[in-house]
């Protein structure tokens, strides 16, 4: 089926199969092989884009479900090979280690953040519970999205989430 | 790749009814996509086409008066449910189940519609919508007939819906507005995970119930119980009704204690006027 959508303010049109998720196609036919796919069945997060302003598991929609949306994915983040804020905010807090989970919790924080420029730490929790991260133990990427937001007085202050 | 299949998008009630009665038994309803999705990619469910209603404006948006309650479109998701003003303000169990379910990812595309139509025992809202005596509004070329949502469920992913019907609205009667109510939720980890049991319990001047999940078959409720019934009452009440079975998540002993400790938690709760 033709599909239109707009991804990272840029505007497609392709040839999408019925069988084929939203996932696997800005992926594949898009070649945007920044979000990444862990469990493929809505667990982990890490396929997380911004659909039409709001998060979702881009491995439970259908390619053909997203035809006239407005996607952004971790690409859309740098603009002109600048790292955003919030990239930059988790770099310097050390919120990536292996980094599979990071292209995701980006998206999570993203949404949060665009809805709610100060988030507290209960906010900035509830916004990431569907990404998981085997890595960090999720502190230092609260901490990334406390500095993003202006709002880290001491790094390494906070308990063990 | 997931296996092949056919998508279809009507943009309205007739023309679905009408690709429901051409496909009867072949083509599978898709809203949210959360259970549909994962059952594809699990390989457990082979529909030859997938019939998105999402594009069907009949279907959308949440409608609240006096006399006839609340009445919640099919493709409603439980973030619209969870953030409705009306919602918040005279089913506030409503807005806390859904905020049970998933993740906030999950939550943006997952409907109430297909919580309940998945038929999953352990379904979150299926729990304080039972409680509060809500039905569904079942609809086919046919015409429409309204059953009583603790009357849906016939066993686990079970129920009474035909291939060629469609879950259009569900209702919740209007004497339930401002109901207390109490829910809890048992999980093995404070994030995103499914219930081990909830137990969701809503009480108006007039009538108690409590509704559980994971304790039974598929979702159950209690008998009406009077609004000041005695602890021991409700405890026998919902001992009559919850048959919890071992599995990988939990024994049935477990589930039977937390039950009863959920139940008196909340009972305590409202009868000390803290319940919300
Ligand atoms: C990782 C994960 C965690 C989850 N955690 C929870 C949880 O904590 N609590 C919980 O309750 N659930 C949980 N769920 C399940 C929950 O997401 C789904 O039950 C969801 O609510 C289903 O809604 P949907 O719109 O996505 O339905 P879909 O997946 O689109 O459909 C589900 C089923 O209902 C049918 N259907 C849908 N709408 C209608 C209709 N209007 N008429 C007739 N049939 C219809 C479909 O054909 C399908 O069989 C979880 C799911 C995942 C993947
Ligand atoms: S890959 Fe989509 S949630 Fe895990
Ligand atoms: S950095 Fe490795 S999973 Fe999060």
């Amino acid at each position: 089926m033709k599909i239109k959508l707009t991804v990272n303010g840029k505007k497609y049109e392709r040839d999408a199969s019925e069988s084929k998720n939203l996932l696997h196609f800005i992926r594949e036919d898009l070649g945007l092989t920044g979000t990444k796919e862990g469990c493929g069945a809505g667990e982990c997060g890490a396929c997380t884009v911004i659909m039409n302003g709001k998060t979702v598991n881009s491995c439970l929609v259908l390619a053909v479900e997203a035809d006239g949306a407005t996607i952004q994915t971790v690409e859309g983040e740098a603009k002109n090979g600048k790292l955003s804020k919030l990239q930059t905010a988790f770099k310097a807090n050390h919120a990536v280690q292996c980094g599979f989970c990071t292209a995701g919790m980006l998206m999570s924080s993203r949404a949060l953040l665009n809805k709610n420029p100060k988030p507290t730490v209960d906010e900035i929790k509830h916004a990431i519970e569907g990404n998981f991260c085997r890595c960090t133990g999720y502190t230092q990427i609260i901490e990334a999205v406390q500095d993003a937001s202006g709002q880290l007085k001491k790094k390494g202050g906070l308990k063990r989430a | 790749m997931l296996q092949n299949f056919g998508y279809l998008a009507p943009k309205s009630l007739a023309e679905l009814y009408a690709v429901l009665k051409k496909n009867s038994g072949k083509a599978m309803i898709l809203a949210g996509g959360t259970d549909v999705l994962v059952n594809l990619h699990n390989g457990c469910m082979a529909p030859t086409t997938l019939v998105d209603i999402k594009k069907i404006a009949e279907l959308g948006g949440i409608k609240y008066d006096k006399k006839n309650g609340l009445s919640i479109g099919a493709v409603v998701t439980c973030v619209e449910v969870a953030e409705n003003k009306d919602v918040i303000k005279h089913y506030p169990l409503i807005a806390k189940a859904v905020g049970e379910i998933g993740s906030p990812q999950l939550r943006n595309r997952a409907t109430i519609a297909g919580n309940i139509c998945t038929g999953s025992p352990c379904a979150d809202s299926s729990c304080a919508l039972i409680a509060l005596g809500a039905s569904l509004e079942l609809s086919s070329a046919d015409g429409v007939r309204t059953v009583f949502l603790k009357d849906f469920f016939i066993g686990p992913k079970r129920t009474q819906i035909k291939p060629e019907e469609v879950l259009t609205r569900i209702l919740v009667p209007a004497d339930m507005a401002g109901a207390n109510f109490g829910m809890n939720k048992l999980k093995r980890i404070k994030g995103h995970d499914i219930a081990l049991v909830s137990v969701a319990v809503a009480k108006t001047d007039k009538v108690m119930r409590v509704g559980i999940g994971s304790a039974a078959p598929t979702p159950i409720v209690t008998k009406d119980l009077a609004p000041n019934a005695s602890l021991k009452d409700t405890l026998a009440a919902v001992a009559a009704v919850a048959k919890p079975i071992d599995d990988v998540r939990a024994s049935k002993e477990y589930r039977e204690f937390m039950i009863n400790d959920y139940v008196e938690q909340i009972y305590s709760d409202l009868f000390n006027g803290k319940g919300r």
